[in-house]
């Protein structure tokens, strides 16, 4: 007996986004945006008996309804970490695009906030660890590592059903994650599903000012030639991840500076572009808004790569990428020519990398077994003291028992080397 | 073969123009991207909603046509240049008989023009890029199954990484109903690497793919790929006889398909089947691929589940 299924009846009750694991909602769940002094969005509660009011604000509710109708999209806000990821997600946020509640808090890092759902960190991070990548990785490799985690249906479905959940609050959704670039894939499958369009805006910033940033806030732990690293691996690849669009989908490349200085321009240039209804539709509040919110003293590291201690090839590759992708961000600069140099300079990147990991085989070997010894030691310390020597339960106890069974010339071998001490 | 020539392959009839080079050895070598490559016999009444994602995503798409006589080159390259892409794709001809999977296979040498292993050799030899992906011409992308192929595509870069991609069997009866089978979980290898590590070689039905140790197996999503199984099409013509598949457990999914195929036929519609209609003035191929599936609550299931069938095959 077949049946003729309804694509539309959807599994009953909530979206599990826990993983499995119980959370509270006050953790984990969507919740409605806090209050914002600054005229952040309006709370708006999700689809359902609710959907689209605003309690006690009628002339609120009927924009609100105005906005849950127009066309689904999500905009995944790429780019290194330091980049003004967060200003644009900002910017975004105050024109009505909705940012996934709650928020991560404010910090000294970035004083006016972050942009970036606390869910949507927590399970980019979850799948990074589960890939063994850091957030700054550095390794082409991590690129496959991280593409099949999130391919499982436990990483998959918990994103859109996610995203499904926020639609309800708006149309136009904003994920903003320094970790996002590694889930461009993730987030684009996952519009696919909630039959929205993902567009991509990544964010361009001066290598050395991202390198030199990322130094006076994380307290220059990993070095220069890391971060030049980390950075050419993540905008080569964010640059590639971006080409692979569903129809109807497009991406855009924002200039810090350029949102910095004369943000009106490039943000109208950004919503043309990507199709973005709440910016190209904003009203006078919203932009007030956002023009108290920008603040041209944000861009707090004005450096050049002459002033960063790279070797010669890395500077040289770092100089190409940024000059190509800059070109990205000019009206009609995203050819098939300047794909062409990136793909090149990609491989340069990954055969620099390769050649680095080769060279340094031995730090990574003797590394390798450090943490050995390090586990061991933290194993023994967990269990107590070692046995006895003599303890035939103990570690020398297995080394004599496997002594035993060695062939005897192989024994009488093992005793002439030890008399000789 | 155990040991694959550097230089190339000599077949045994003597047809030089069809010997094989491997394209890592000619001036250049490989370049960054990926083929798809389809080895395909009549083909024509799949390929208009098979090439589109391909073409959309991969570098490259090379049909090898072994003697269609419906047009199954001509509609290839009308679909590619409708779409404003016959410069991503590519037709070439091989004229030789090729034998069936089963027997036919089994009694072939390794190095005739008539061995599978030999045709999928060559068919490969015909790639130019580092990467390529194994592909059937009845096999349909999804929405997602699209940025699926893209995405992996280029994150297995210099990677010794086998793509497996699940697919689901699609009984199409008409142009508005088809019949989905979300039953079986077989996820076989369909991108590869190109180079001297993964070659093919002859096994019992049919020819494997050579790989090197410590390859990484790759496992994409359900819901990515639909197969196509016309129920008024010859859908297993590429089998000696149905006693090719009836006892080895490495042909119990073709077994399955064919009682499940011979089933629709008969008027039955096996409980684990998923009947699709689609909305009026849209093919039930498009709506299957790009709303259905791409939309359809996850996990995605069978009615009812069908056991014990989970085998890689051609």
């Amino acid at each position: 007996m077949s049946r003729v299924c309804d694509r539309r009846v959807e599994e009953a009750g909530q979206a599990d986004f826990s993983y499995g694991h119980p959370v509270s909602d006050t953790e984990d769940r969507p919740q409605q945006p806090a209050a914002d002094p600054v005229g952040g969005p309006p709370a708006a509660g999700p689809a359902g008996d609710s959907a689209g009011e605003v309690a006690g604000d009628a002339e609120a509710t009927a924009a609100l309804r105005k906005r849950l109708r127009y066309p689904r999209r999500v905009v995944l806000v790429a780019g290194a970490g330091r980049s003004g990821t967060s200003t644009l997600a900002g910017v975004l946020q105050r024109l009505h695009l909705h940012v996934p509640q709650p928020e991560v808090d404010a910090d000294t890092t970035n004083p006016r906030g972050f942009g970036e759902s606390a869910w949507v960190v927590r399970h980019h991070e979850r799948m990074l660890r589960r890939a063994n990548v850091n957030m700054a990785d550095a390794r082409p490799d991590a690129w496959l590592d991280t593409a099949r985690v999130a391919a499982m249906p436990n990483c998959r479905v918990p994103t859109s059903k996610f995203l499904e959940e926020q639609f309800g609050f708006s149309s136009e959704v904003v994920i903003k994650d320094p970790r996002l670039s590694w889930f461009l894939g993730l987030w684009q499958a996952a519009a696919v599903r909630t039959e929205s369009t993902a567009v991509v805006v990544t964010m361009l910033r001066p290598p050395a000012e991202v390198i030199g940033s990322k130094q006076d806030h994380y307290s220059n732990r990993l070095g220069a030639p890391h971060l030049a690293a980390s950075w050419l691996n993540m905008m080569l690849h964010t640059e590639r991840a971006g080409r692979d669009l569903q129809e109807g989908g497009g991406r855009s490349f924002v200039r810090y500076t350029d949102l910095l200085t004369d943000w009106t321009s490039t943000v109208m240039r950004l919503g043309e572009e990507l199709q973005l209804q709440n910016v190209l539709h904003a009203g006078t509040t919203a932009v007030t808004d956002v023009d108290s919110f920008i603040d041209p003293a944000l861009r707090r590291t004005e450096r050049t790569l002459a002033g960063t201690p790279i070797s010669a090839a890395m500077r040289e590759l770092v100089e190409e990428t940024d000059a190509a992708l800059n070109s990205m961000a000019d009206p009609g600069g995203d050819t098939a020519e300047v794909r062409a140099t990136l793909d090149q300079l990609r491989t340069a990147f990954v055969d620099l990398y390769a050649d680095a990991e080769a060279v340094a085989r031995s730090t990574a070997m003797a590394a390798v077994e450090r943490g050995r010894r390090e586990g061991r030691e933290a194993a023994r310390a967990e269990v107590g003291p070692v046995p006895a020597a003599d303890d035939e339960g103990g570690a020398t106890g297995l080394a004599r028992r496997a002594a035993r069974r060695l062939p005897e010339p192989v024994k009488g071998r093992l005793r002439d080397l030890r008399n000789r001490g | 073969m155990s040991k694959v020539p550097v230089d190339g392959l000599q077949n045994l009839q003597g047809e030089h123009d069809y010997d094989i080079v491997w394209p890592w050895t000619r001036p250049g070598g490989l370049r960054n991207g990926s083929t798809a490559v389809l080895r395909v016999k009549n083909e024509a009444r799949s390929l208009p909603w098979v090439l589109p994602g391909l073409l959309r995503v991969c570098d490259k798409v090379l049909i090898v046509d072994n003697q269609s006589d419906d047009g199954t080159g001509e509609v290839a390259k009308r679909t590619a240049v409708d779409m404003g892409l016959g410069d991503h794709l590519d037709v070439v001809e091989y004229p030789f008989r090729v034998a069936r999977a089963g027997a036919e296979h089994l009694a072939e040498p390794e190095l005739s023009v008539h061995s599978l292993s030999y045709f999928y050799n060559w068919s490969f030899a015909q790639v130019d890029t580092a990467f390529s992906w194994k592909w059937d011409g009845d096999m349909v992308l999804t929405a997602e199954g699209e940025l699926a192929m893209a995405e992996f595509g280029w994150r297995s870069f210099r990677k010794d990484v086998i793509l497996k991609f699940p697919r689901h069997g699609l009984y199409v009866e008409s142009d508005r109903r088809a019949y989905l089978d979300l039953s079986l979980h077989n996820a076989e290898g369909w991108g590869f690497p190109i180079g001297p590590d993964w070659t093919y070689t002859k096994s019992f039905e049919w020819e494997v793919r050579r790989r090197p140790e410590n390859t990484v197996d790759a496992i994409l999503p359900r819901g990515l790929c639909v197969e196509l199984k016309y129920l008024d099409g010859d859908e297993f013509g590429h089998w000696t006889d149905p006693e090719s598949f009836a006892t080895s457990a490495r042909n119990a999914r073709k077994r399955y398909e064919w009682s499940v195929f011979n089933a629709l036929t008969n008027g039955e519609v096996p409980e684990e089947l998923i009947t699709i209609d689609a909305p009026e003035g849209t093919h039930v191929i498009d709506y299957v691929t790009k709303t259905w599936l791409p939309t359809a609550p996850r996990p995605l299931k069978p009615p009812v589940r069908a056991v014990g069938r989970t085998h890689d095959e051609p």
